[in-house]
């Protein structure tokens, strides 16, 4: 038994290999992932945005009005100001995104494309334009480039200060995808591990791997639940640092 | 729930601090690297590149300590509610 191929089949993504006139398509078990989760959230929501009579229905669009009022109250109105109303719909298709991205990853034959760098380098890069444009529009390019200098500087600081601040923001955005890839990554090769400890114990002598069958369930047990826990903690903070950034940009000191 | 002196903004951007100091000091060793590799200068560039990365890193948690002003103003606001101050 190859452990180390075992594990890497588990996180890694795999291409389904699907050619078309020649052209390899990007067709792999991550993006299949995110297309379907896609799907289903935005037939699953343009379902709920209707008027519904039915009692389900009903509560259903309580819900998402409650949700929508969660991150305008909790995160946009007391990081960006009033200036961050018309980026609501962001923030609101950000978090329902990456958490049903990480979620998905709980259920059997889905992967969590959250644990691929490409796919949290990419809701960076978006956030990261988030910022940009955020900046530009309150403030102009001019306004926008003296924002990165505190108030105060010493002239001769600003060409060490401004580089320095310019860096910092793109390490921010870099550090939004690290962490959200670490998260997911190092989570589900926990679990993958805790599951192989039976195979390993097991190799050594069977009735081990028989004893060493109850801790290990319970210890996939626990952390399955603080994997549940994670999905929502990854994608609340990825939601809330944006807000933070963009909030900082607008409200230069 | 009870945070000290900090809101939650500023406990979430503390716990991103350790990262970010980590992404600047590869960002600058990783700089320094490709510039050696097409200067041809030696490891001395990539040296700068770490000690750059290291200042970088020692400046956003500076930065980031002094900017906790709203942890200051709650601070604030506690010791006055507690008759401290």
């Amino acid at each position: 038994m190859d452990v180390a191929e075992i594990i890497s089949h588990h996180i890694l993504d795999h291409d389904w290999g699907v050619t078309l006139g020649g052209l390899r398509m990007p067709v792999t078990t991550h993006s299949v992932t995110i297309v379907a989760v896609s799907v289903i959230l935005f037939l699953g929501l343009w379902w709920v945005s209707r008027r519904h009579e039915s009692r389900a229905g009903r509560l259903l669009t309580a819900l998402a009005e409650e949700y929508v009022t969660f991150i305008r109250d909790g995160m946009v109105l007391p990081n960006m100001g009033t200036e961050g109303r018309s980026f609501l719909p962001y923030f609101c298709t950000l978090f329902l995104f990456i958490l049903s991205v990480n979620l998905a990853g709980m259920i059997p034959e889905m992967k969590t494309a959250t644990s691929n760098i490409s796919v949290t380098a990419a809701l960076a890069l978006c956030s990261g334009g988030l910022i940009l444009f955020s900046g530009l529009k309150f403030h102009g390019p001019i306004g926008f480039l003296k924002g990165f200098v505190p108030s105060g500087t010493p002239g001769w600081l600003v060409p060490l200060i401004f580089p320095l601040e310019v860096v910092s923001l793109i390490i921010k955005v870099c550090v939004l995808a690290i962490r959200l890839f670490a998260n997911m990554l190092s989570g589900h090769m926990v679990l993958i591990c805790l599951l192989l400890i039976i195979f390993i114990v097991g190799n050594m002598h069977v009735a081990a791997g028989a004893g060493s069958l109850l801790p290990a369930m319970g210890l996939e047990i626990f952390m399955t639940c603080l994997e549940l826990l994670v999905a929502f903690l990854q994608a609340y903070v990825f939601t809330l640092l944006t807000a933070i950034f963009a909030g900082s940009v607008i409200h230069t000191h | 729930m009870a945070l000290g002196p900090f809101s939650k903004q500023d406990h979430v951007e503390i716990t991103s601090l350790g990262i970010e100091f980590a992404v600047s000091v590869v960002l600058g060793t990783w700089a320094g690297y490709v510039l050696d590799g097409k200067l041809g200068s030696g490891p001395w560039l990539l040296v700068a590149g770490a000690f750059a990365g290291f200042a970088l890193g020692f400046y956003i948690i500076l930065r980031a300590a002094k900017n906790m002003s709203r942890a200051d103003a709650n601070l604030k606001k506690a010791e006055k509610k507690d008759g401290r101050s």
